[in-house]
């Protein structure tokens, strides 16, 4: 849980500080990362807000950054729940 | 023999239930995030300012000789050019946005609006003000992706339509009668033929009738630190 919270913590910093190139891996290599990661949601969010200038709702539940990460962490719960870490 | 049978209202897939909560976490963020973008920007501008204090400084320009001499020249044929321009400090540029919108440290306070012109310093026109705040304001380049804007070709006086391929680059298609080169200019199609951007690379098949050309802003907006906007 600690690391969660420190891994959210550190996407918020570096999407406010670095540039795009490294806080968008950095995202999706949380997503990866933590388990049902939905914080990512609230973080790409929050990209499309500060940096784009779709900011009307339909303009943002189109946009290609939300509907990837979307995408990536529906992929993630079943992918996750097969995968065994003990092994 | 003992029989273990699944309860009626029990799902074959669980994550169906996690991946549901996901798409209503998605949606709800869409409509909550849409009413707090002025809010969430007036919040995180502070933060911008004190970040470009510490890492550029706050050295402001002054009107560079050659437009004063320009605007003199406008105001002798009769075309008087706007004079309340307003100096604005960049607050985010790209690579920190992945979009080419960049935000200014000037807002409806300053009596920018919405379609206000942003210019560099040194005159190269940049684009033009997309959302407007209290204290900040969202540029729109015209090398943000997909965006179109009129000019015209330096060389032979042909308009063109420029095509914003994000990273400030552009791209046009022209037939490959027409002569083009290396270095030559593009400028805006406004009575102030104002530089929008240098043809870099031409790049044309046996086959084809079109060549395609790839142009590049005057500056690299990479390092933008200060722009002109006139309201």
């Amino acid at each position: 849980m600690t690391f969660r919270i420190i891994g959210s913590l550190m996407i918020l910093i570096s999407l406010l500080v670095l540039p795009y190139w490294i806080y968008i891996p950095v995202l999706f290599i949380g997503i990866i990362l933590f388990p049902y990661f939905w914080e990512g949601i609230l973080a790409v969010f929050l990209i499309d807000i500060i940096h784009s200038n779709a900011t009307e709702m339909f303009s943002l539940l189109i946009s290609p950054l939300i509907l990837s990460v979307l995408i990536t962490l529906i992929i993630m719960v079943p992918v996750r729940e097969s995968l065994r870490s003990y092994v | 023999m003992k029989m273990n049978y699944l309860p009626k209202n029990r799902l074959k897939h669980p994550y169906f239930r996690r991946i549901l909560i996901l798409v209503i976490i998605f949606i709800s963020t869409a409509v909550i995030f849409s009413f707090l973008d002025t809010f969430i920007i007036s919040i995180i501008t502070p933060i911008w300012r004190v970040k470009n204090i510490i890492t550029i400084g706050t050295d402001i320009p002054s009107i560079p000789q050659e437009q004063i001499q320009e605007n003199i020249l406008r105001e002798l044929v009769g075309r008087k050019q706007k004079t309340n321009i307003i100096i604005a400090s960049v607050l985010t540029r790209p690579p920190q946005t992945p979009y080419d919108v960049i935000l200014i440290d000037a807002g409806s306070n300053e009596s920018i609006i919405v379609g206000s012109e942003v210019s560099l310093p040194e005159g190269p026109i940049l684009g033009v003000v997309s959302q407007v705040f209290s204290k900040s304001a969202k540029v729109k380049l015209f090398s943000a992706s997909g965006e179109n804007t009129n000019a015209i070709l330096e060389r032979n006086n042909m308009p063109v339509i420029l095509i914003g391929v994000g990273g400030g680059n552009f791209k046009l298609t022209l037939p490959r009668d027409i002569v083009i080169e290396k270095g030559d200019r593009i400028l805006s199609s406004d009575i102030t033929s104002r530089h929008l951007a240098t043809v870099g690379e031409i790049s044309v098949e046996p086959t084809d009738s079109f060549q395609e050309v790839l142009a590049k802003s005057p500056i690299n907006i990479f390092t933008l630190r200060f722009v002109f906007v006139t309201p």
